[in-house]
């Protein structure tokens, strides 16, 4: 495989750069390899891997040595793409959005310095995966929860610098961000929030500090490196109470909605359920080909006999309730009564006490299983999300819902979505799942995905998150007043990064250097 | 999800956190795993294979993880647990690591360094040859 370098740099500087990073990292750190830079690539690219290609990787185990690493870039004009453990599946995993990028890989920082049970809350490094924190909180008996997403592999602090989200009521995960210690693009170090007093007890405390308030600037951005993150954790609560039901209809998605939202937005419920359609279950037990071998999308009547089977209805809803028992109750009742407004049929009820294995509390608990759903049309199976958020409405939904089922159908793939519910907002998310191996597929998903961001650009939903190969045409979605807001990032941008080696492209915002680039 | 299917998919990663905590502490600055020296078959080694392999690898390859799902579907249940295998070289599971397979995605040398990758496959390696090969004339080498 050729080495891709970065635009403008000689093959003898960006030696060099290498070889100075090895310098501050040790030889090891240095990924550079064919199969190195490989490892780095978005496996799950619907047949554009080759749009992403990474020149080498390096792996410091400190801030200083971020600090460091960040500096020689600068001197060799080396750009970097920071990731914590390169789990950002379905958006472009570790890749970089510019081919000839290094990865720089902080999975060896993945210290966890501090958990505090008292106040609710850790200091982490960007290292540190779901599945780890969950350890140390268990193995040190730790009442307190996290939130973690539905393919838990990933980083806490990745996931949470991309907007991702869990299903407690501490689910919004970049809401609980609470303090950032970053290397800025010239390789200044940084803290936020009080953080920046150097002795402040308040840092992961209170999250404003004094002044422009920062935390959220780093988030989606490429403004700078994290290297530590503060994070709100959920005190254990005494009880939960779970509410399943499985929804016959396709169009039950609207009304569900309908009746929710205001729940969500009063408190009665106060973590943001997923309804989704119950082909991810079928999908984790089974594949597409023991159902049906046809060209196209599945048929309906295919489908109802794959749910039918595994006594699914066409949505799944999974409601949670935290805190005190009768509080709880009294709650479910509420939920109970909306619901039966338009259904006869019962909740399954889940009920846990603390004591109780904590398999059934609701609590985040750490699985990497949804990647089963991968598999679904077998052979290398790959997926790509399309997000778009909604007002939570059973106008909105319905019509999102149907536009995206159509457009599915169109070029033959089967529809895979599902609408988690937040206060005020409803996140759309759509997966297609792939066999990478199948070009004309690929293809045709590559093209639907640019169908799916026009389609939803039209109604006004942006995404929440997207892909590296999509993200200057989501970015270009934010129009008003001529793309203001993208000159704002990019005025920012050159400000704080005048030789552009931070993540060029990132989130559609590229530096002076690389504006070229831009799709 | 029912809360029996929930608590089912949980269950890769119940052995996983009595495992994992060993590997974890505050202000570590790594795992708490001893540094690893080339492959060996020692029986201390050897657990440290064992202890990596469920902190590295259970995610998906210990009971009921989507490896395991996966790897029993394509090869049949007696193919489908790492840890029982008696097919699998060390070398081939340390290609497979690096390069991925099917929808198991590559693993950088930083997400698990050579050292603890030979200490791995080692211990997957560790059962001598006693079963038939998987069916299918599906072959690893």
């Amino acid at each position: 495989m050729p080495v891709v370098l970065p635009p403008n740099v000689t093959e003898r500087d960006f030696q060099k750069a290498l070889d100075a990073f090895a310098g501050v990292v040790g030889r090891q750190w240095v990924l550079a390899t064919d199969e190195d830079r490989a490892s780095y690539m978005d496996i799950y690219a619907p047949g554009n891997a080759d749009e992403h290609i990474p020149s080498a990787a390096v792996g410091p185990q400190s801030a200083e040595e971020v600090q460091a690493v960040v500096r020689i870039a600068n001197d060799y004009k080396v750009p970097l793409w920071p990731i914590s453990r390169g789990k950002n599946l379905g958006y472009g995993a570790a890749a970089p959005r510019m081919s000839g990028t290094v990865v720089l890989d902080l999975g060896r920082m993945k210290r966890i310095l501090d958990v505090n049970e008292r106040f609710g809350y850790c200091l982490i490094e960007p290292g540190v995966g779901f599945f780890d924190l969950f350890a140390y909180l268990q193995e040190h008996k730790i009442p307190l929860w996290m939130s973690v997403p539905a393919n838990a592999w990933g980083s806490v602090v990745g996931n949470a610098l991309e907007r991702g989200y869990g299903y407690t009521p501490y689910g919004d995960n970049t809401r609980n961000i609470c303090g950032l210690e970053v290397v800025l693009p010239n390789g200044e170090m940084v803290r936020t929030g009080t953080g920046a007093m150097a002795n402040s007890p308040c840092w992961q405390l209170f999250k404003y500090g004094y002044g422009p308030s920062w935390d959220q600037v780093f988030v989606q951005s490429n403004f700078g490196v994290v290297t530590k993150l503060g994070m709100w954790l959920m005190p254990e609560p005494e009880a939960t109470l779970g509410l399943n039901m499985q929804l016959p209809n396709p169009d039950d998605v609207g009304w569900a909605v309908d009746e929710l939202a205001p729940l969500r937005l009063n408190g009665v419920l106060q973590q943001s359920p997923s309804i989704g359609n119950s082909l991810r279950i079928a999908a984790s037990q089974s594949q597409r080909s023991e159902w049906y071998q046809g060209d196209g999308a599945m048929p309906d009547d295919v489908l109802r006999t794959v749910l039918d089977k595994f006594n699914l209805g066409w949505w799944s809803i999974n409601l949670r309730l935290y805190g005190y028992d009768d509080v709880n109750e009294a709650h479910a009742k509420i939920i109970k009564a909306a619901f039966a407004k338009h259904t006869q049929k019962q909740f399954e009820v889940v009920k846990w006490h603390r004591g109780d294995p904590i398999g059934n509390s609701g609590a985040g608990v750490p699985s990497a299983n949804a990647l089963q759903m991968i598999n679904w049309r077998g052979g290398r199976g790959g997926h790509l999300g399309f997000s778009p958020v909604l007002p939570p409405t059973s106008e909105h939904v319905l019509k999102q819902f149907h536009s995206t089922k159509k457009r599915y159908e169109e070029i033959g793939v089967d529809y895979y979505g599902s609408f988690t519910l937040f206060e005020r907002s409803v996140t759309n998310i759509n997966l297609t799942v792939y066999d990478r191996d199948n070009a004309a597929m690929t293809s045709k998903v590559r093209a639907l995905f640019k169908v799916l961001v026009d389609d939803a650009a039209k109604e006004g939903y942006s995404e929440y998150r997207t892909h590296l190969s999509y993200m200057d045409e989501v970015a270009l979605t934010f129009d008003y007043n001529n793309h203001a807001l993208l000159r704002l990032n990019e005025t920012v941008k050159d400000a704080l990064d005048p030789n552009g080696i931070l993540a060029p492209g990132k989130q559609g915002i590229w530096p002076k250097a690389f504006r070229g680039s831009r799709t | 999800m029912s809360a029996k299917q929930r608590f089912r998919s949980l269950a890769p990663f119940i052995v996983f956190a009595v495992t994992m905590s060993a590997a974890i502490g505050i202000g570590m600055a790594r795992p708490g795993f001893p540094q690893a020296k080339p492959s060996s078959d020692s029986p201390q080694q050897l657990d440290e294979g064992n202890k990596l392999f469920h902190a590295r690898c259970g995610y998906c390859h210990l009971a009921g993880g989507t490896g395991t799902i996966m790897l029993g579907r394509r090869l049949g249940k007696d193919h489908a647990l790492l840890e029982q295998r008696t097919d699998l070289t060390a070398a081939y599971i340390k290609k497979i690591t690096r390069v991925g397979l099917n929808s198991m995605p590559p693993h950088t040398r930083i997400e698990v360094p050579d050292s603890e990758l030979d200490l791995i496959a080692a211990y997957i390696a560790r059962l001598p040859s006693a079963r038939t090969p998987p069916p299918n004339g599906v072959t690893h080498e």
